[in-house]
């Protein structure tokens, strides 16, 4: 589902590349934690996986597509295929929970109708049902974050990348967006997370790639956050 | 491809910056009416060449046994003094070329200017009254005295017109007023290009969430362009507007009521302000879509 071979990705004006040489294979269906400190080309990786970014060298391939060659009209495409949530939810503040949701089918071509089914499904799907109305600023971090989750989900990507989604979460809320993410990946969804959260990685026992300065230096099929496990 | 959005962010576009929008569409209306205003006089320059001949032409007007001026002249011109005359003209090295124009074509052209007591039932001036006239044209208008010298003294010859004297000032008039209007059209146009840009900029930095979400969810870029194009495309139209407005007033209170009734020469007309309005229209929707294609590919890049 992704794949990245022998990947660096240098920014211009900085002496180090930011990936360098990363090679890793990602299945259908995988769940996969993304560790490793600050600047160690977590978001960099997340980046290239969503054609934010070019590889310098190498190649990414996505959904069966080497993105390096993408044309620049069949981002979007891609990208429909790919959900992505954030650590800081990136919600619309004038638009409700419903529109939120909405919002990326509407602006992805959506008829009406098929908003209208499938936007109160997703809301259930993700714990809301019955807040629909409510304006983000009304809702806890967890609730907001679910709303993210609703919105990555709603044109039912093959992909969901998450960057620190739990970050901002108190590990009440960070258990309950867990759940939901394992839910989703329960239902077919690959997910890719880059996370700090050390106590959630070693719960969740999936697989870790390990990112250090640009390389890569563990992958393990149900690991935890150190070397440890 | 859902509008309703599309047009909610146009309406709600244009609220958000309404200042910025005025700004730009008076800059188009004073740009754009300059432009027009610089179209028109190239026109009336045209129109006026064609009245009176352009720059490099001399007439040699012949006697008529009417009202010569030349005491020498013993009635009307006869044809072998004319073949004297053009033989002189094929001579002349000076010359390029030469028309001749007959007593009813000079009157033609004098009707034509409107002027009071030529037309109507009793005309003061009639077609025998204008004399047969050559226009002349010159390889180069500097030697209008060695043609004039070789054919102002033949039989024939009444007197000779200098067009150059009479059109020069009022061609050197409208030049200058049209250089004039098409420097500050410029001026204004490059003002209407930065306020478009920075318009554009404004708006993307006022929505650059919606727009960050709408790329990630996999909107196409011409969906995430389309409320810029249409807020320029609307500043665009109000500007032409106000500027087709600016233009017809200038028509109708300049050329309309004070200008066409001297009779100097012909004045440009309704259908000259259309065709210069349609220009000043292109130039209008050119100005503000082109940056704004330009800048919201540089904004919203996917």
């Amino acid at each position: 589902m992704i794949r990245f071979e022998k990947v660096s990705k240098a920014y211009p004006g900085q002496a180090r590349p930011a990936l360098n040489s990363l090679s890793i294979d990602i299945q259908k269906g995988e769940f996969v934690f993304l560790v490793g400190q600050s600047g160690s080309g977590k978001s960099t990786a997340l980046k290239l996986m969503l054609r934010e970014q070019r590889p310098t060298t190498g190649r990414v391939y996505v959904a069966g597509k080497e993105i390096n060659r993408l044309a620049g009209w069949k981002v979007p495409r891609l990208r429909r295929q790919v959900g992505t949530i954030f650590q800081d939810f990136r919600l619309l503040a004038n638009k409700t929970v419903a529109e939120n949701v909405a919002f990326a089918m509407q602006v992805t071509g959506h008829s009406n109708r098929e908003i209208r089914q499938r936007v109160p499904e997703t809301l259930e799907l993700v714990g809301l049902d019955g807040k629909g109305d409510r304006m983000p600023d009304e809702l806890s971090g967890g609730e907001q974050q679910r709303v993210a989750v609703a919105r990555a989900f709603i044109n039912r990507p093959m992909i969901l990348i998450a960057d620190e989604p739990t970050g901002n979460l108190d590990p009440g809320n960070t258990v309950g967006i867990m759940r939901l993410l394992d839910r989703i990946n329960r239902s077919g969804t690959t997910i890719v997370m880059a996370t700090h959260d050390v106590q959630m990685v070693d719960q969740m026992r999936k697989r870790v790639i390990e990112l250090e300065h640009g390389h890569l230096v563990r992958d393990q099929v149900q690991g935890g956050y150190g070397a440890q496990f | 491809m859902q509008l309703r959005y599309v047009f909610t962010e146009l309406r709600q576009g244009l609220r958000r910056n309404l200042s910025m929008h005025v700004a730009v569409a008076l800059t188009l209306l004073v740009s754009l009416t300059l432009a027009g205003v610089g179209l028109l006089l190239r026109e009336q320059a045209q129109l006026t060449e064609e009245v009176w001949g352009d720059e490099l032409q001399i007439t040699f007007y012949m006697c008529n046994g009417a009202n010569d001026r030349n005491p020498q002249c013993a009635g009307a011109v006869d044809d072998s003094q004319k073949k004297v005359i053009t033989d002189a003209l094929d001579d002349n090295k000076y010359v390029d070329k030469y028309e001749e124009e007959s007593q009813e074509q000079a009157y033609e052209r004098l009707q034509a200017l409107d002027v009071e007591g030529v037309s109507g039932p009793d005309p003061v001036v009639k077609a025998d009254d204008m004399w047969e006239s050559y226009w002349v044209t010159m390889t180069d208008p500097h030697h209008s005295a060695e043609i004039i010298e070789a054919v102002a003294g033949l039989d024939g010859i009444d007197h000779v017109g200098d067009v150059h004297e009479v059109t020069g000032p009022i061609l050197a008039a409208v030049d200058g007023l049209q250089s004039a209007a098409l420097v500050g059209a410029v001026v204004l146009v490059i003002a209407a290009l930065l306020l478009v840009a920075n318009t554009i900029r404004l708006a993307a930095f006022a929505r650059r969430r919606e727009i960050g979400i709408m790329r990630l969810v996999g909107a196409s870029t011409l969906y995430i362009a389309l409320p810029f194009l249409l807020e320029s495309l609307v500043v665009a139209l109000v500007g032409i507007a106000l500027s087709g407005v600016a233009l017809a007033a200038v028509m109708y209170f300049g050329v309309e009521q004070r200008l066409s009734s001297t009779a100097v020469t012909q004045w440009v007309g309704w259908e000259e302000f259309f065709s210069s309005f349609a220009i000043v229209a292109i130039l209008g929707i050119l100005l503000t879509l082109v940056p704004t294609l330009l800048l919201t590919r540089k904004y919203i890049k996917v």
